[in-house]
């Protein structure tokens, strides 16, 4: 299919483009680029709300701009090469090593999730292939210092930070005393969890109970309740789809609606708010939303609803996109060299529809951490006020 | 103990294990008759859970009604699959190697399945409210969705169980469990009950489907757990053991349940494993098994 598609596109440049035209004819070679994505298995739903729209709603952008902007060489049509991981971590290191020897693309982008950016991202070093993972989180990746590798969300330490300061805040007004915290038993759910201690001891508020569950798991009312029996008004879930749904349809199940309901991973989609009825007052982590003021971040909004008939999140969506943006930019500057690519992506500070960028030990420093609380159809962001677009709404208001 | 615990554990014991009850009832009928390892089981789950969730949220059809939809049209399907697919394989070669080949057939049917669910339904999550409100018991509090579809669950095995113990086909099939040459001598239509309780276990699988979608997410990924559970019911109840699949599913929902509450959500799947190595080691043939 590609090497027809390849030699269709070859023999349509060898006859029109005149031989002495040779510029054009350089124009008309696609610029490859290669990921996987999760189309099957339990990632899929992330990788199909979060990260596939944008890739293809970018390349449809820049392809009818005529093509990516490459130092040197002008306008290149942008042309995927996609494979399915299955959800499967092995696979994916098997591709991203098939990407980077037998197909030589161009350049790479990475698929979904930390635990794949996690195993992949030693891959696509080795090969010197930059990296911007915009739904990796993990504390490991700083550890590590993979040099190709660029996280864009706020990592474990700042995010329950920003929770730590949000909830003591609200101590201060009287509206929370007690905390009980959720993880989900993962390489996401631990690592968030030896954040929220130190940060919930930071900001002074006390955790009545913290209890794990294991992916997949089928009840959680026996954790809600004893929470519910601890005197709990807020509650910190440290989640991953489809148990954030779970926990919060069993919450109102067991009857029991504490001042500050947090869901993790998930709660920022419009399939959360439409779930349940609004979702009016629960809380989240976010990112994003299309009321921030940042340049081009309405269009991108519409635009993404216009392609493909869903609004984006309101956390890792335009962290997404906008991690093409800059790949986009540093094409245009330095070309496909690259380790050059790589020395601007540490140099630099971009200007995206997520907001300033810059990258300081592959880490991004200049997003915050920040809260969101579904408000009236939208992901209000309610912490930092730095950045807030509503304010919070506690306690949260009965379940719909 | 108190008595809000225990009925925590109790109750929610039940109704964990009245679901588990009907999926292993229908995965019994055909691994336990006809020693068919049917490991697409779960998968009708997943259509059922589907059909469930597109009738009620496009037609607004009351979930418990769609039974009556989604049960006979399952029931259909696995008659016809028996016919097409697993008679002939069955009856190539000779009863040694029966199992293995069951086992790759359902392996095909599993991804056809799996994939077919994500062409017409995708990968995103799929979900509807019902009947999500508290019911308050014995000082303590239970999710009322819950409660209908394990109750429903566990009326509709009751009622094959009843089935099987008064009707004559019903006589047939444990017949056939108990001694399937016998049964032949005696004039059972074995090919035609086999495609029969291949269907009925297709439509057990089905109906619990659409059940469960009341309760959680559907993805088309969602079924492998449930044939892995029902796999473990029936192995603990007894090979072919109607009553014995009952009992066990009972007894891994209350273990489990009381496994969460004793210590925690972590360790639901250790003690459900701990009560079927525990029964392997003292009857190898399961609770009820001979």
């Amino acid at each position: 299919m590609r090497r027809r598609d390849f030699l269709k596109t070859a023999a349509a440049g060898a006859t029109t483009v005149p031989m002495w035209h040779g510029r054009a004819r350089a124009q008309a070679k696609a610029l490859r680029i290669g990921y996987t994505l999760s189309a099957t298995g339990p990632y899929a739903v992330g990788a199909g709300i979060t990260q596939a729209p944008n890739y293809t709603l970018w390349q449809e952008q820049v392809n009818a701009r005529g093509g990516l902007a490459v130092k040197g060489e002008g306008k290149r049509p942008v042309e995927f090469l996609t494979l399915d991981d299955r959800s499967e971590i092995e696979t994916a290191v098997r591709f991203y090593e098939k990407l980077a020897d037998d197909d030589k693309v161009d350049l790479m982008l990475p698929p979904w999730g930390s635990a794949m950016n996690f195993a992949i991202a030693p891959v696509a070093s080795k090969h010197g292939y930059p990296l911007i993972g915009p739904t990796a989180i993990s504390a490991k990746f700083k550890e590590l210092a993979i040099p190709y590798f660029y996280t864009m969300l706020v990592q474990p330490e700042g995010q329950m930070k920003a929770f730590g300061a949000y909830l003591k805040d609200l101590k201060g007004q009287g509206k929370i005393g007690k905390v009980a915290v959720a993880y989900v038993n993962d390489l996401f759910g631990i690592e968030l969890n030896s954040a929220t201690g130190p940060a919930l001891k930071e900001a002074g508020v006390e955790v009545v109970d913290t209890k794990s569950y294991p992916l997949g798991v089928k009840d959680l009312s026996p954790l809600l309740k004893s929470f519910k029996a601890a005197g709990a008004d807020a509650f910190i879930g440290l989640t991953y789809p489809p148990d954030n749904i779970l926990v919060t349809a069993q919450a109102k199940e067991v009857d029991w609606n504490p001042a500050v309901f947090i869901t993790a991973v998930g709660t920022a989609f419009p399939f959360y708010r439409d779930r349940f009825k609004g979702a009016e007052g629960v809380t989240g982590i976010a990112g994003w939303n299309p009321k921030v003021k940042f340049p081009g971040a309405r269009e991108y909004y519409d635009a993404h609803v216009k392609k493909h008939q869903k609004e984006p999140d309101r956390w890792a969506s335009a962290f997404a996109y906008a991690s093409l943006q800059i790949l986009e930019r540093c094409v245009g500057e330095v070309g496909l060299d690259r380790p050059k690519i790589k020395a601007m992506l540490d140099a630099t500070e971009f200007q995206t529809v997520a907001g300033p960028i810059k990258f300081v030990k592959g880490e991004n420093v200049s997003t915050p951490g920040m809260v969101g609380q579904w408000q009236k159809g939208e992901f209000e962001l309610v912490w930092p006020k730095s950045v807030a677009t509503g304010s919070p709404v506690v306690p949260k208001p009965a379940w719909a | 103990m108190t008595g809000a615990l225990l009925a925590d554990i109790v109750i929610g014991g039940l109704t964990t294990g009245g679901i588990y009850a009907l999926v292993a009832l229908g995965l019994n009928l055909q691994y336990g008759l006809m020693r068919v390892l049917n490991v697409a089981h779960g998968e009708f789950l997943m259509l059922g859970a589907y059909l469930t969730f597109s009738l009620h949220t496009g037609w607004g059809v009351p979930p418990l009604l769609t039974l009556l939809v989604t049960t006979p049209a399952a029931f259909a399907a696995g008659v016809a699959l028996h016919r097409l697919l697993y008679a002939r394989v069955l009856a190539a070669g000779d009863t040694g190697g029966l199992e293995a080949r069951s086992l790759l057939l359902s392996f095909g049917l599993l991804f056809v399945l799996q994939n077919g669910a994500l062409l017409i339904w995708s990968a995103d999550l799929k979900g509807y409210s019902y009947l999500a409100t508290p019911v308050r018991l014995f000082g303590t509090v239970f999710p009322a969705n819950r409660m209908v579809a394990a109750g429903v669950a566990l009326a509709l095995s009751l009622a094959f169980y009843a089935y099987l113990r008064r009707s004559l086909a019903g006589k047939a099939v444990r017949a056939l469990m108990q001694e399937p040459d016998g049964a032949r001598l005696v004039g059972i239509d074995v090919t035609r009950l086999h495609a029969r309780c291949f269907g009925a276990g297709v439509a057990m699988s089905a109906a619990t489907g659409s059940l469960v979608s009341m309760l959680f997410e559907l993805t088309p990924f969602m079924g492998l757990p449930y044939t892995v559970t029902a796999l473990v019911v029936v192995i603990l109840g007894g090979l072919g053991n109607v009553l014995g699949s009952l009992a066990g599913a009972l007894l891994l929902g209350l273990v489990e349940t009381a496994a969460v509450y004793a210590a925690a959500s972590d360790i639901r799947v250790i003690a459900s494993y701990a009560v079927l190595s525990l029964i392997l080691i003292l009857r190898p043939s399961g609770l009820f098994g001979r």
